[in-house]
């Protein structure tokens, strides 16, 4: 199928920096490296096995120089086809890189190479009274290398956020080969956090430094029974209203159950149609208590028919495991299984879950149900066998279905499993035309051969059918509308602008004389507080404490420090970097007037480059920031007062110039920003 | 089967070389439908050693299983390729214990390489099945001459004669190099001539000792003392004089042989239970007792044989089962000094026995026992693997090796004389201060109230450093 001699070219080359040992292109090897855990399939051209991160660079750029695709690749247990070669070339077997290189936990982090798998850095971590806090249910196996290509979650992310919010820095082999550090600490928009969930298409991670967190001292589990999953969801949205932040609540139905319970001792009574395991942590055994006991008061009025907090470590551990056993047990049912991944905002997971059941009986199907239901995140395991081609069909419609769904409802088609391939048709469904162009134009700018896990996230075929999405409550106002209209305007005849908010970060006389402004002040709204959700959405150009006040009238907290100027403006300049954790979806628009909407109400998404964290920094020169959500009555992650603005530090990276260039090709927004972007990418 | 479209090539009907169904978890199983079982989840591939150390997927569980099933699909030029793949795997099964669908790689690989033209038809490997099949007396006067010419100081003659290879052993060859004592009686001969066993006389009996190879040829003091401690445990019982119990025939491919020991020993079985009704028979070597106990799977084809195998399997029990903890007292706690259990992996994985032992062990060598760190992975040994995959063997067995001098053990006990074997090897060379034991001898060592200590091999002189 492919040319066999393109890689003859480079055979020598990668045989005298990896050792002949290392590169496979018998028959066997690349019959291996054809499938991961989804149902896609391709053969590579040859495998290389690496047995020090440092050779990672120079094997890319031997590979990027000759024109040949390649893709790191770990445990292989990826869900959605990220790991398959669709274009052939060569698959980057990362898997010897495992060491721990450093555990500091004077400074709360860990050092480790990709391929550590992510329950050994655990169970290391647990010698020193620490944890890290990403627990996808593969753990077992699953690699940090991986699970930050997908931005993993896990049970625990409800309360410690997923892996994009623990990671401090990262050294990626960007796909030409060079080597760069990033941490989302450094001036300038976050490059960092974009490689994080790009499934390999932006570079490869060669080291991660992750952020540990000391074990609380006491965590409590406790699991009720409900005579439908319908009363475990609702439970849910119950618990979450009363203020209680729980570490993790899971829910799962009684088939996922059945499979997985070998580990559980427990029988719940008769009528048990599903279980909610609720687990809390902190210091105080008071305080814990009191919410135990909130939280059996809540389930029982949700028709709980049984509530018991486990006794001790050994019970909490036959808990977890079932319920992390419950996605490989259903291969008890049947030989393959679907695995989706629907994220909704919360309130919404019960209509999910109603639409999920009507699709499943519509193609008779079943499933086991599983639920990250503190994150709105479903994870219907649809059980089959694909060598039933009719059965294989109607499981891939039904899964195209309970997407669209999910995106009908305000959420997202990938929670933490990521695009990969099996998924790239659903993002059509998810964004518009320009906005997916916008994420090839990140692409691109990182990888412009299209060589480093091609194809993958962005759709191939045109199958644009946008407009799925749902009606956005808070349209916008005539302010926004003003702006982007003048950007429009301005673009049509070149006319560059600088971006500001309330004037605090952009000093006057910093700005270009002659430039117009295009001015965020007026967008000063609070668009949406969704008291269920637990989210709020404001037009960018609102004051942060402006928006605190408003909330605080409301009844609502915000872990925001006191930060000077607009809410956009705090972004952009990046004057507190914690705040990137509270972003869940932003209203921009491009140099070009071109609005983009990325991000919901969703706490979760992996779906297309994290380009929210990615404005995070931007100086206003990627583009406007109209409209910000925010995750509120978050607990707060060590608020400390704002430091200063940071664009006097900021001296644009090589992949900064290149992103410019894609997002803002004539260089119009904050032109002096960037004044070398002409003669730099 | 007929519902999916299989690959005509790979011929099925060829009962010599497949099993027609295997008996898994989940139920009997097509050989295909129990590949199929691997959705490739891949949670699987943290224990399974090659998978490990090499980084591999080729050489992991779940690529076998995909293997074998590309196999049967069709999907694969032909069975050789697979070849590394399905011969490097150890068979130890870790796999299939974390698997939530128990799927049967051990079985699965067996079958791809029984696939592969001409595996197991090797000529010697013939010679050998078939004298210990149809001419022990022959099989036995030859391992004797060889193991003579060991004592007489000949070690390296026997090899250069090709004496081993001639029987159809070559990993006798490579393993008699640390043998300490080759044995020119073997248990057959001790047994049949020991009255207290001679089922003559007796009605019923609770036990019948079944000598498996490794005791019956190499370790002759592991079978005295499994056969002492019945004897001081569990009753009145016999010596089963038994045949080979074909898992060397079914490990090398030649399945007509494993079924005919199968069918010698079952016929043996039945002839003492028309005698003394329901006993259990009692094998000391992990590997083969989980053999016999799946031996009604050989027989899926054959609805004759399917019962009488299954009854005999159901009466097959492990010595690592056998003892119960509240029957042993020990005569000497430190005599063994510190002590560690080794899971065999055919006791642990291919019987899910762990608990049993462990307890048994724990009790006798009370404060002085320790937890192996990965105390269910294989230690390499793996019957013939050490001398068919040497590089991979020797990286496990360092590692098993590696885990014993962290916890400083000075004995670790052991279920399987393959274990036996390897793992002393590896400790004379790396870790002399320990010494792996066999369970039987480490337990009637110390309770066997007219054994000397000495029995229990403590290690002489003081800790001596790995030299990893």
């Amino acid at each position: 199928m492919f040319k066999k001699h393109r890689f003859e070219t480079v055979r020598k080359e990668l045989e005298a920096l990896l050792g002949p040992e290392n590169i496979f292109t018998d028959a066997a090897e690349l019959l291996m490296y054809s499938y991961d855990a989804g149902l896609a399939r391709a053969k590579p051209e040859a495998v290389a096995r690496f047995t020090l991160t440092e050779q990672v660079a120079p094997a890319v750029k031997i590979l990027y120089a000759a024109g040949i695709p390649y893709l790191p690749r770990l445990a292989g247990t990826n869900l959605s086809g990220g790991t398959i070669p669709l274009k052939g070339g060569v698959i980057l077997n990362l898997s010897l890189l495992n060491k721990i290189r450093q555990i500091d936990t004077v400074n709360k982090v860990a050092v480790v190479e990709p391929g550590v798998v992510n329950l050994r850095l655990q169970q290391e971590l647990d010698k020193f009274g620490f944890f890290y806090a990403p627990d996808p249910s593969s753990q077992k196996v699953s690699t940090i290398g991986g699970n930050i290509g997908e931005n993993a979650g896990g049970p625990l992310c409800l309360k410690y956020g997923v892996t994009a919010d623990n990671v401090e820095r990262l050294e990626v082999v960007t796909p030409e080969g060079s080597v760069k550090r990033w941490s989302y600490l450094d001036p300038g928009p976050d490059l960092m956090s974009l490689i994080i969930g790009s499934e390999g298409t932006l570079g490869i991670v060669t080291r991660a430094w992750l952020k540990i967190i000391e074990k609380p001292k006491l965590v409590k589990t406790a699991v009720a029974a409900f005579p439908s999953i319908e009363n475990a969801i609702t439970a849910v949205t119950g618990i979450i209203s009363s203020g209680i932040a729980p570490r993790a609540l899971e829910a799962m139905d009684k088939m996922s159950l059945s499979a997985a319970k070998k580990t559980l001792k427990t029988d719940y009574p008769a009528g048990s149609e599903a279980i909610l395991i609720i687990e809390l942590d902190g210091a105080g055994d008071k305080k814990i208590n009191q919410e135990l006991r909130d939280i059996e008061y809540i389930c029982r009025a949700e028709a709980a028919v049984y509530f018991k907090t486990a006794a001790g470590a050994e019970e909490r551990e036959a808990l977890w495991q079932a319920r992390k056993g419950a996605y490989p047990a259903m291969a008890r049912l049947a030989p393959n299984v679907l695995v989706e991944d629907g994220v909704v905002p919360r309130p919404r997971l019960p209509q999910a879950l109603k639409e999920t059941r009507e699709i499943l009986s519509k193609y008779k199907l079943t499933a086991g149900l599983l639920f990250h239901a503190g994150d709105g995140n479903l994870h219907p395991n649809i059980v089959f066998d694909e060598r039933d081609l009719q059965e294989g069909k109607r499981v891939r419609k039904a899964g195209y279905e309970i997407l669209k769904s999910c995106i009908r409802l305000g959420g997202s088609i990938s929670g933490e499993h990521g695009i990969g391939v099996e998924k790239r048709v659903a993002m059509n469904w998810m964004y518009d035309a320009r906005t997916l162009d916008f994420f090839a134009g990140i692409k691109k700018a990182f990888d412009p051969a299209d060589l480093a896990n091609p194809d993958k996230i962005l759709p191939v075929a045109c199958d644009h059918r946008a407009g799925l999405r749902y009606a956005d409550p808070a349209p916008f106002g005539d302010a926004a509308a003003a702006l982007v209209n003048d950007l429009l305007l301005r673009a049509r005849s070149g006319i560059p602008s600088a971006v500001t908010g309330l004037g605090t970060k952009l000093k006057k006389n910093r700005i270009m004389e002659g430039l117009k402004t295009a001015e965020t002040s007026a967008l000063n709204r609070v668009l949406e507080l969704d008291r269920a959700n637990f989210t709020v959405k404001a037009e960018a150009g609102i004051s942060v404490r402006e928006l605190k006040r408003s909330l605080k009238d409301d009844g609502f907290e915000i872990a925001l420090p006191d930060l000077e100027g607009s809410l956009g403006g705090a972004i952009a300049a990046k004057t507190w970097p914690p705040l990137r954790n509270l972003i869940l979806g932003m209203d921009i628009a491009l140099a070009d007037g071109a609005v983009l909407t990325l991000g919901g109400k969703i706490v979760k998404n992996v779906a297309g480059y994290d380009a929210l964290k990615l404005l995070c920094g931007s100086l206003g020169a990627y583009a406007v920031i109209l409209t910000v959500t925010l995750k509120t009555a978050l607990r707060s992650h060590s608020a400390c007062g704002g430091t200063a603005g940071s664009e006097s530090g900021f001296e644009p990276d090589e992949y900064h110039c290149r992103l410019k260039k894609a997002f803002d090709p004539r260089n119009l927004l904050n032109p002096w920003m960037y004044g070398r972007v002409e003669g730099r990418g | 089967m007929s519902k999916y479209e299989i690959n005509e090539l790979y011929d099925h009907a060829q009962g010599a070389f497949h099993l027609k169904n295997l008996l898994t978890d989940l139920g009997e199983r097509s050989v295909y439908d129990a590949a199929a079982q691997c959705n490739r989840c891949g949670y699987c591939g943290t224990v399974c050693p090659t998978y490990m150390l090499t980084g591999r997927e080729t050489l992991s569980a779940r690529g076998r299983n995909q293997f074998l099933r590309m196999l049967i699909e069709g999907k694969v030029a032909g069975a050789e390729t697979a070849a590394e793949s399905f011969g490097t795997c150890l068979l130890c099964g870790a796999c299939s214990s974390a698997c939530y669908a128990k799927v049967p790689t051990p079985d699965l690989a067996l079958e791809g390489r029984r696939s592969q033209t001409g595996y197991g038809r090797n000529f010697l490997a013939g010679v050998a099945v078939n004298l210990l099949l149809n001419n022990r007396g022959f099989f036995e006067f030859w391992l004797k001459a060889a193991f003579l010419l060991k004592k007489l100081g000949f070690a390296g003659l026997a090899d250069l004669l090709g004496l081993y290879d001639f029987l159809g052993l070559p990993a006798l060859s490579a393993a008699q190099g640390v043998l300490d004592r080759a044995p020119l009686k073997f248990l057959r001969d001790i047994f049949n001539q020991d009255p207290a066993l001679n089922p003559k006389g007796k009605k019923t009996v609770s036990w019948a000792y079944f000598a498996l190879c490794g005791p019956n040829y190499i370790f002759p003091e592991v079978g005295l003392a499994s056969v002492a401690l019945l004897k001081r445990f569990s009753g009145e019982g016999v010596f089963a004089d038994n045949f080979c119990c074909g898992l060397i025939a079914y490990n090398y491919g030649r399945l007509t042989e494993a079924k005919e020991f199968a069918k010698k020993n079952i016929l043996r079985f039945e002839e003492l239970t028309a005698a003394f009704g329901n006993f259990t028979v009692v094998g000391d070597c992990s590997s083969c007792a989980a053999f016999m106990k799946t031996y009604e799977q050989l027989f899926t084809d054959d609805e004759s044989w399917r019962p009488r195998a299954a009854a005999f399997a159901g009466a097959v029990k492990d010595i690592l089962e056998v003892i119960d903890a509240e029957q042993v007292t020990a005569r000497d706690r430190g005599a063994a000094g510190r002590t560690t259990y080794h899971d065999s992996c055919r006791a642990c994985h291919g019987q899910d026995i762990r608990k049993e032992p462990r307890a048994v062990v724990k009790k006798l060598a009370g404060e002085n026992f320790a937890e192996l760190p990965e105390s269910d992975w294989c230690c390499g040994g793996a019957g013939a693997y050490a001398f068919t995959q040497p590089a991979l063997s020797r990286q496990i067995l360092d590692r098993k090796v590696r885990n014993i001098a962290s916890i400083r053990a000075a004995t670790v006990v052991v279920g399987a004389t393959s274990c036996l074997l390897q793992i002393n090897a590896g400790l004379k060379e790396k870790y002399p201060s320990a010494k792996a034991v066999h369970y039987s001898v480490f337990v009637d060592g110390l309770t066997n109230p007219s054994a000397k200590a000495a029995d229990v091999n403590p290690p002489k002189g003081r800790f001596t450093s790995p030299t990893i």
